[in-house]
């Protein structure tokens, strides 16, 4: 028990408690008070589903299809290219319906489906 | 739901503990005497049935407003798979699985751009392990079920399906193999008109930046050759389909606002009675406006009648315009026949229970709930009916 004192950290500390409420877009840090050594602190970074990502890709397609086209409107790879694009844009429309669903936070999200782990404990008193 | 049949009467207490054979659907107990070395075995049988439904759709997978309403009706609301690939295309709630096709792509976005072929080609799909697959988790097995990243446009490795009670596939091709068809106990083809695609997929993409209405326009018929040679076809095979066309009621209308729905019913396909109105067969014309109701611009139209689709007989119940108010609904629920409510008013209900849902104030969103109660119909009338041809088997 010593050297748990003596490493600064406290036994007695009580259970973290994350607020779901508090949306933080930087490095939050948990403290584990039974991991020894300062050095072992995880860092979870919350972290919304990148929807700038998707966007990129359906405008770089859109280019692309574009050109390929240019050359011959009727060939395999004009097809395949706008196919790609069609694709990418259902995938950022349902990236884009999904944030408008409000679960953009992975924090929240597993929360709401295990509250009782030690992450997502809340004491009101 | 499972039938269980427990062969002893022994009962159980702290000192039983489980063992399942290898095929998981025995499960054995034991319980350990240390004075005695007498072993009381209890053998249990559980077998579930599970019914597989088709649906076509072309507008991606899974989290498609149908799907929503269908597994609403079954209660419980579907959600990815927890602790697994963020990217996952599948849906679990208590009852119903709902697979995305897409998952047994052959060739990722990279193979099928260097193949030069389209995701709606055939020749980008796996129909071998897709049979495979729906087989096995038809008769209980489950499997696991390679998962397509649509946002990379990678296979990623694959995740671990159990079998459910109701397993929906969704895609493009759920018809298009013929074994995969005869798995089927219900198909269901979402066909669009080309001018209702257009208009809904301005209404998607014209927030998207790099899109523009050359660029939307353009995408759609570069696919279209594909879609009416692979996809098309399979609206022959499907036991219902919702055809969604522009309204008849405005005319030179473009916006795609007002729908005008058509809901196309196979005859003859056992455990399915097709909904209709007045009089089974019949034709009738419908306009529930006047003086019980009164509706606003444009109004509505229903129609019914028997027809031929693909040299199929069929019954065809239409409905052109939209729903303002909640006594419209009721309204025209309690004129319709062969719903399969369980009570008067669910599908009211249930489209209240949507209401921010698009399609739930036009016929979209009626005969998508009408056809998930028919599901459901379905599934209990299949339930029902193995039950007690076991029970039959039983006693014979």
């Amino acid at each position: 028990m010593t050297t748990i004192a003596a490493s600064g950290l406290s036994v007695a500390t009580p259970r973290v408690v994350v607020v779901p409420a508090v949306r933080v877009s930087a490095p939050v840090r948990l403290n584990y008070p039974w991991k020894l050594g300062s050095m072992n602190r995880m860092v979870v970074v919350v972290k919304a589903t990148s929807e700038g990502g998707i966007s990129d890709k359906v405008e770089k397609s859109i280019q692309e299809a574009k050109e390929t086209c240019a050359d011959d409107p009727v060939s395999g790879e004009c097809v395949a290219a706008w196919d790609e694009v069609e694709e990418l844009s259902a995938a950022a429309s349902h990236a884009r319906d999904k944030k408008k669903a409000g679960v953009s936070d992975p924090l929240e999200e597993y929360c709401s489906d295990n509250p009782e782990t030690d992450e997502c404990r809340t004491y009101d008193n | 739901m499972a039938v269980s049949t427990i062969y002893s009467t022994q009962a159980l207490n702290s000192t039983h503990f489980l063992t399942s054979s290898s095929s998981s659907k025995q499960v054995f107990l034991y319980r350990r005497q240390p004075q005695t070395n007498r072993r009381f075995n209890t053998l249990i049988t559980c077998s579930q049935e599970t019914i597989v439904i088709g649906l076509a759709a072309d507008s991606g997978c899974g989290k498609s407003t149908f799907m929503r309403r269908l597994t609403s009706v079954f209660g419980g609301a579907a959600k990815p798979p927890k602790g697994g690939n963020p990217d996952s295309n599948t849906l679990i709630s208590d009852t119903t699985t709902v697979i995305c096709l897409d998952d047994y792509h052959s060739l990722d976005r990279y193979g099928r751009k260097e193949q030069k072929v389209t995701a709606l080609d055939p020749r980008a799909n796996d129909f071998d392990l897709m049979y495979e697959q729906v087989k096995a988790l038809k008769s209980g097995v489950a499997v696991e079920k390679p998962i397509y990243n649509h946002v990379t446009g990678l296979l990623d490795p694959p995740e671990l399906i159990q079998p459910p009670k109701i397993l929906v596939i969704e895609g493009l091709h759920p018809m298009f193999d013929e074994r995969v068809r005869d798995l089927l106990d219900f198909s269901i083809y979402l066909d669009i008109s080309n001018e209702v695609k257009f208009a809904w997929k301005i209404q998607r993409d014209m927030a998207e930046r790099g899109h523009s209405l050359e660029s939307i326009k353009a995408s759609i018929e570069a696919r279209k050759p594909d879609f009416d040679a692979f996809i098309d076809p399979q609206k022959q095979y499907a036991d219902a389909v919702i055809e969604v066309l522009p309204t008849q009621l405005i005319p030179d209308d473009n916006e795609g606002k007002v729908l005008r729905v058509r809901l196309i019913m196979k005859e003859g396909v056992k455990y399915f009675s097709p909904v209709y109105l007045f009089d089974e067969g019949s034709t009738i014309s419908w306009i529930p406006c006047g003086r019980k109701l009164t509706c606003s611009y444009p109004g509505i139209k229903f129609n019914y009648e028997p027809d031929s689709y693909f040299d199929h007989e069929v019954s065809v119940l239409e409905m052109d315009g939209q729903f303002d108010r909640l006594d419209e609904l009721i309204y025209v629920e309690s004129h319709l026949s062969n719903l399969s409510t369980k009570f008067y008013g669910e599908v009211t209900q249930q489209m209240l229970k949507h209401a921010d849902f698009p399609g739930s104030n036009n016929g979209t969103g009626l005969f998508q709930t009408i056809v998930g109660l028919k599901i459901r119909d379905l599934y209990e009338q299949l339930i029902a009916n193995k039950a007690t041809a076991r029970a039959e088997a039983a006693k014979a």
